[in-house]
């Protein structure tokens, strides 16, 4: 009985379906809804960005890239010039850090256009058509085919690839699927803890509807998530469709600690709203706020999946916020820039709020 | 009967004694006739008749005019060629008795035979073995230049001045050669001429020049010499110049480039042991002139002492000094500000503002058209790039193949197993021929 019971459990467990816990609060249909219009709100897309830091330095840090180096350019330059030069790196800058779409998984069955079987063992192969003409983009660019039964439909998403890349070859895309992205090679380069390259290969091998793209990307943001590897990408384009991908998972609370360990409670409370728009049902949601270290908390006591990790953290930022105002209070002092008669006046309203 | 039994016994040993000898004589083959050999041998030689004083003299003697011409040298020299070695003592332990025994040991004559091993450990007798002189070899990399020649060699750090050490320093010999002068009451004296260059790979280096009687002296003085002579030099993210400059001192100059990162010292071996020293590891120099050493050495001095600071340029120009990497997407990176900086009206139009030619002082040095070989117009070449060309991208091709099949083969090999290259190497071609046996 027991030995039956087991092999049951171990058929469930191992259905791919079955990626979310047992009585867990996570919504279980997330792979249903469409987030697109989530991610292409322009909130959202905003949230992203601050929460992405833009670093100059790191978004044009110098890529091992196998390519030789170059002498650099010296130039001199009026205040003008100088500020010309920044505005057009900063336009450059966010070129570099526009992110990655996250979009739903395409569908998988093609579109059938006629059933002719009259045409049935016409052909010994299937016979595939493409519309090659000047102006198409490779998304809706017409490719047709005719099966061996006669069937015609449109080309399933592989076949489109292998007809784009013959046809509008996009260099550095490979006709299969890399090496790397399977497993014992992905596991590798995570553990190396190449995410950039891994991701930065991926936006360039995939389309973003693609379910291979959706796999490789979702392993490397567990993967970041699990170890708390944020840092890695942080001001690359990465970092944005990672923390919509865990705010739509409702997992954002190693982000979370993160932020409030690193003391950015500005950037926390940012993330809380990115999850309140992503989760339209989610409880905190009610309640409004300005306040970012209210709405942290708000989040914690309600919605947050992994509460007694958080609320043993928020304490201590707020003794750590209090004990570094009353130290830049009494430097302030020290220097003579506030009277001892102001202090009390802030001191009672403060008690008053 | 006494004589009887004396006689008797007599004639039985006798008997006895040649029955014995007999038998003896059989198993040696004593008694068999034999072919004798004869070996005809010359008693008297050159070499038995001469003592060896005579002989050894007739070797290592050159007569005065031979020697004044060079003829000693190399010559062979006099030597005990019994050293090392004792008669009756060899690698084969044996027992000769009058010679390394005495004849008689209590009352037995001593026979000759092998010694065992053990006695021959306990009886060698301790002889000094043959000394070679051992020849004095110095690292491949310490060598220097090139040849026997000093020029390029490391000598170590200068001594210490006042207790002050120098750590991390090392020096360099550019040359130490003999020079000869001539004088009034000697005639020619003979001296040593040096040059050595010190320096710690962080920017401090000095160089000297030492005239001396003997040669390690004359390097040892320019060694320490060049110690208290250091001079700072600034150089460009700690790996190059910064700057393109040009300098000369007599008929020597010196074009140097900045280069990037990874480039090599690429320049005459006298300015990359000077790079060495300084701690410049990318550079390119054209030397063009007089190639001598000492002046090589001080145009390239000059030029790096006479480098501008990138603050001075900017003070001078009254302009931001920007730099611009390509790796870093031309990201703008400011080296120097001066405290005011001109507006785009004040400056005149025809004010140099390129860097290069502002660096070089608007000159622009003449660099010579690279010319195609000679061998470029002939068809033959022509006809082996048309053969190569379908070549071109097999490289790649080959890397793209291993890196999704593991192996040089078609997409069809699975369909046709025999759609794979074939394996040249010795070893691949052993391990298929197991695989297909098994």
């Amino acid at each position: 009985m027991y030995r039956r019971i087991n092999l049951l459990l171990m058929d469930f467990y191992k259905r791919p379906t079955w990626n979310c816990r047992l009585c867990s609060t996570a919504p279980r249909a997330t792979d249903e809804r469409d987030p697109r219009p989530f991610f292409f709100d322009q909130h959202v897309q905003k949230l992203l960005k601050t929460l992405t830091r833009v670093d100059y330095e790191k978004i044009f840090a110098t890529r091992r890239d196998e390519t030789p180096l170059k002498l650099p350019e010296f130039k001199f330059m009026t205040d003008e010039e100088l500020a010309e030069a920044r505005e057009e790196i900063g336009k450059k800058a966010n070129r570099r850090i526009q992110m990655p779409p996250v979009v739903k998984i395409r569908s998988k069955e093609p579109k059938v256009l006629v059933k002719e079987p009259e045409l049935q063992g016409y052909e010994e192969t299937n016979l595939v058509f493409t519309d090659i003409s000047f102006g198409k983009s490779n998304r809706n660019r017409i490719i047709v085919v005719r099966e061996t039964n006669g069937t015609l439909r449109h080309a399933n998403s592989n076949e489109r690839h292998r007809m784009n890349q013959i046809y509008f070859p996009i260099t550095g895309r490979e006709m299969h699927t890399p090496r790397m992205f399977c497993n014992p090679y992905l596991k590798d380069l995570l553990e190396q803890g190449k995410f950039e390259f891994v991701l930065d290969r991926a936006c360039l091998q995939f389309e973003p509807d693609d379910p291979e793209y959706h796999r490789v990307t979702k392993q490397v943001y567990s993967y970041v998530n699990k170890l708390r590897k944020f840092d890695a990408l942080r001001s690359t384009r990465h970092f944005g469709p990672l923390v919509f991908q865990l705010a739509w998972e409702n997992n954002i609370d190693s982000l979370l600690l993160e932020l409030i360990e690193s003391e950015n409670m500005e950037e926390a409370g940012k993330l809380v709203r990115l999850y309140h728009k992503v989760q339209p049902d989610a409880k905190s949601r009610q309640e409004t706020t300005e306040n970012d270290l209210q709405l942290v908390k708000l989040y914690v006591e309600l919605d947050s999946p992994d509460r007694y990790m958080l609320s043993g953290v928020i304490p201590k930022y707020e003794e750590m916020y209090k004990e570094k105002e009353r130290l830049k209070r009494g430097i302030m002092k020290a220097h003579g820039l506030i009277d001892d008669e102001q202090e009390v006046q802030d001191q009672n309203e403060k008690s008053k709020t | 009967m006494a004589k009887w039994i004396f006689y008797s016994s007599k004639l039985i040993a006798n008997c006895i004694k040649s029955t014995s000898i007999a038998s003896n004589a059989i198993t040696v083959g004593l008694l068999s006739p034999q072919a004798l050999s004869l070996q005809s041998t010359r008693n008297t030689s050159f070499y038995i008749k001469r003592p060896a004083a005579q002989l050894w003299k007739s070797v290592t003697s050159v007569s005065n005019a031979g020697r004044r011409r060079g003829r000693g040298k190399g010559l062979v020299k006099a030597r005990d060629l019994n050293q090392g070695q004792k008669i009756g003592h060899g690698k084969v332990g044996m027992l000769f008795p009058g010679l390394t025994t005495s004849v008689i040991q209590g009352e037995y004559p001593v026979q000759q035979r092998r010694l065992t091993q053990q006695e021959q450990e306990n009886n060698s007798p301790k002889i000094q073995p043959l000394i070679k002189p051992k020849r004095f070899k110095l690292h491949p990399l310490k060598r220097g230049w090139s040849g026997g020649q000093p020029g390029g060699r490391t000598i170590g750090p200068p001594d210490s001045v006042d207790g002050d050490a120098f750590n991390g320093f090392e020096s360099w010999i550019l040359y130490a050669k003999p020079i000869s002068v001539m004088t009034s009451t000697m005639g020619r004296s003979k001296r040593v001429r040096s040059m050595v260059i010190t320096g710690n790979r962080k920017g401090l280096a000095g160089f000297a020049v030492v005239t001396g009687r003997e040669f390690k002296p004359a390097v040892n003085l320019a060694k320490n010499r060049a110690g208290l002579r250091l001079m700072y030099i600034e150089r460009y993210n700690d790996h190059t110049v910064l700057h393109d400059f040009f300098s000369q001192f007599g008929k020597t100059k010196v074009f140097v480039k900045q280069k990037q990162k990874g480039y090599g010292l690429k320049c005459h071996r006298v300015i990359r042991t000077c790079c060495e020293a300084i701690g410049i590891k990318d550079l390119h120099v054209k030397v063009e002139g007089s190639d001598n050493i000492l002046t090589i050495v001080k145009a390239f001095f000059i030029g790096l002492l006479q480098q501008k600071t990138f603050e001075e340029m900017a003070n001078e120009k009254k302009l931001h000094l920007v730099e611009m990497r390509k790796e870093n997407n031309y990201f703008p990176t400011v080296l120097a500000s001066p405290p005011v900086v001109r507006t785009s009206k004040e400056i005149p139009k025809n004010e140099i503002l390129d860097f290069k030619q502002y660096v070089m002082n608007g000159k622009v040095a003449l660099e010579k058209r690279k010319r195609d070989s000679p061998f470029s117009k002939l068809p033959s070449w022509q006809f082996h790039l048309r053969k190569q060309e379908r070549l071109r991208n097999q490289d790649d091709v080959v890397i793209k193949l291993r890196a999704e099949y593991d192996d040089v083969c078609s997409f069809h090999v699975e369909k046709y197993p025999e759609a794979r290259a074939p394996k040249w190497s010795k070893h691949g071609k052993k391990k298929e021929e197991e695989e297909v046996e098994t």
